[in-house]
């Protein structure tokens, strides 16, 4: 029997804008189960980075494979969760009916979602500490809320790689908490994870390796010795400042 | 008041007139939800501009209006799906100023050829919904048909596509191919309303009854049956009144602005009633709801 492919392989990637590359020489692999923080500064091709593994933009250079197939031949087995702010608050949808639309593809074109499908939006609505909520108005719950909805739809899709863009940006110490635990539980059951993010601490929280950006990859692996404060300093430039005493780097966004 | 509201609609061609408003006004109503959500009105002003020309030129080649409108509402769908994606540096609203002016004055030149200008331009700038013949409900029968099952069919993936566009793509969704459907519909919505109201307040009937219903609901489907019900008021209501003035009045009023003038009316109720159905129903905040179902609960204990 032939081993199952990583969830994700990215061999010396690199993604361009109108022929401007924003993001070059990203080599790595993210298998079941693991959790990767991209870090970088703002402008440093995380989002885009984020893009091409969904295959919206094209990739000039090298490759991507999402469990050993192109993109956009897995687009199924791959969830994305927003940043909850950029959605607009005003949109007449209830938290419930935000969660359902992850059952969209699955359900196709005319048809409505059917009962497994309005099942798997209650459990993920659950996962994430929100079933009581269920008939909120998205707009009108809190930024944690809103990003836990998001979640929960990503959830419902029943992925095998989620990507998340800054999952813990404006959220409250609640909201963090049980994102934390939903994306622990994803991955207790198998799936990967690929989040951008600014926050280290979180990153130590949430994930396991790690990958550093700024236009290029300046390191990826295990969170432990690729997070060094060489390398945050090469990620941030001037940006990062090295506290005396302990060594400990804090990079500000 | 029936004699108001019921009486007009004996005579044969008025009846003809209130299903063709009713059945415009439902129509509209119901595509204007998508195109309030998706912040679309000036968009849908720019189609009602464009199908103009289109409706000229069919009139001068003594061709089907129906097929002339429709032509240039295919046309310009395509083009503003072009324009609304892509162009950043003269920037989506100036390309769709330059697109609707340049088309409404190819049509104007179009039309001040032919000898009877004035009352030619009336005519396809603002309708005779009372000149709706058996023809025409037919066709605007078959158009609302053809809109309303495609907006059926795409129902779900063109409220993701408006509520995540992002989020819509990353799922695998084509966006610029359904924003190409919504735009389609939306010229076929015009190409229906082109004799009976003209091309350019059809945007009216388009915008204002999903505007009002805006105000008042807060989950698409509820939005979407009250702007159906509202634009259709509007057309039976706004045609009573004009026949009304004209008849036992003396004044003559154009049904056409007649309606838009009702319509408007009933945005603003809707205004006035939204914050008083907000207070009622709470602000909807998350602990009033998380109350709500605490004193739910200890009611069924």
């Amino acid at each position: 029997m032939e081993a199952e492919p990583p969830v994700l392989e990215l061999r010396h990637v690199a993604v361009a804008y109108d022929r401007v590359p924003v993001v070059e020489d990203v080599d790595g692999t993210v298998l079941a189960g693991q959790s990767v923080a991209l870090i970088g500064p703002n402008g440093a091709g995380k989002s885009t980075l984020i893009k091409a593994i969904l295959g919206l933009v094209p990739v000039v250079r090298g490759s991507v494979a999402v469990l050993g197939r192109p993109p956009q031949a897995s687009r199924r087995q791959v969830a994305y969760v927003p940043q909850a702010d950029t959605l607009d608050t005003e949109f007449p949808v209830s938290a419930f009916q935000a969660v359902l639309m992850g059952r969209y593809p699955r359900v196709g074109f005319i048809r409505r979602p059917g009962a497994a499908d309005r099942q798997a939006a209650w459990q993920a609505l659950d996962a994430v500490g929100l079933a009581e909520l269920a008939s909120a108005r998205f707009g009108i719950l809190s930024g944690g809320q809103r990003q836990r909805v998001l979640l929960a739809r990503a959830i419902a899709q029943e992925p095998r790689l989620l990507l998340l863009d800054e999952p813990f940006n404006g959220v409250d110490a609640l909201s963090q908490e049980l994102l934390l635990a939903a994306l622990r539980r994803l991955r207790t059951g198998g799936a990967a994870v690929v989040m951008a993010t600014h926050d280290l601490g979180l990153a130590h929280l949430a994930c396991d390796e790690v990958c550093l950006l700024n236009r290029h990859q300046i390191g990826f692996g295990p969170i432990g010795t690729t997070l060094t404060a060489e390398r945050l300093r090469a990620t941030y430039g001037g940006q990062a400042l090295e506290l005396r005493g302990d060594g400990v780097i804090v990079a500000r966004p | 008041m029936t004699e108001l509201l019921v009486e007009p609609f004996r005579l044969p061609y008025m009846q003809r007139a209130l299903l063709e408003v009713l059945l415009l006004g439902a129509l509209a109503g119901v595509v204007g939800v998508f195109v309030v959500l998706r912040r679309l009105a000036f968009v849908s002003d720019a189609l009602t501009h464009t199908i103009f020309p289109g409706v000229v030129i069919a009139h001068l080649l003594d061709r089907s209006l129906l097929l002339g409108a429709l032509a240039f509402g295919v046309l310009t769908a395509v083009l503003l799906t072009g324009i609304t994606s892509s162009s950043r540096r003269v920037g989506a609203d100036a390309a769709l100023a330059i697109l609707l002016t340049s088309f409404f004055s190819l049509g104007v030149v179009l039309v001040s050829r032919t000898r009877t200008y004035t009352a030619d331009l009336t005519v396809f700038l603002f309708g005779r919904v009372l000149a709706v013949d058996r023809a025409d409900l037919l066709q605007t029968l078959a158009l609302a048909a053809v809109v309303a099952g495609t907006l059926w069919a795409l129902r779900k993936e063109l409220v993701l596509r408006a509520f995540d566009p992002d989020g819509a793509a990353a799922m695998g969704y084509r966006t610029a191919a359904l924003d190409l459907v919504l735009n389609l519909l939306i010229a076929l919505v015009v190409v229906a309303a082109v004799k009976a109201v003209g091309t350019v307040l059809v945007v009216a009937l388009i915008v204002v009854p999903a505007a009002a219903a805006r105000l008042l609901a807060d989950r698409v489907a509820t939005t979407a049956v009250l702007a159906c019900a509202l634009g259709a008021l509007g057309g039976w209501l706004g045609l009573a009144a004009s026949y009304e003035v004209s008849v036992d009045h003396g004044v003559r009023l154009a049904s056409g602005a007649t309606i838009v003038v009702v319509l408007v009316a009933l945005f603003a109720l809707a205004a006035a009633a939204a914050p008083l159905r907000r207070r009622r129903r709470g602000p909807g905040n998350p602990r009033g709801v998380a109350r709500w179902i605490r004193s739910a609960r200890a009611a069924a204990r």
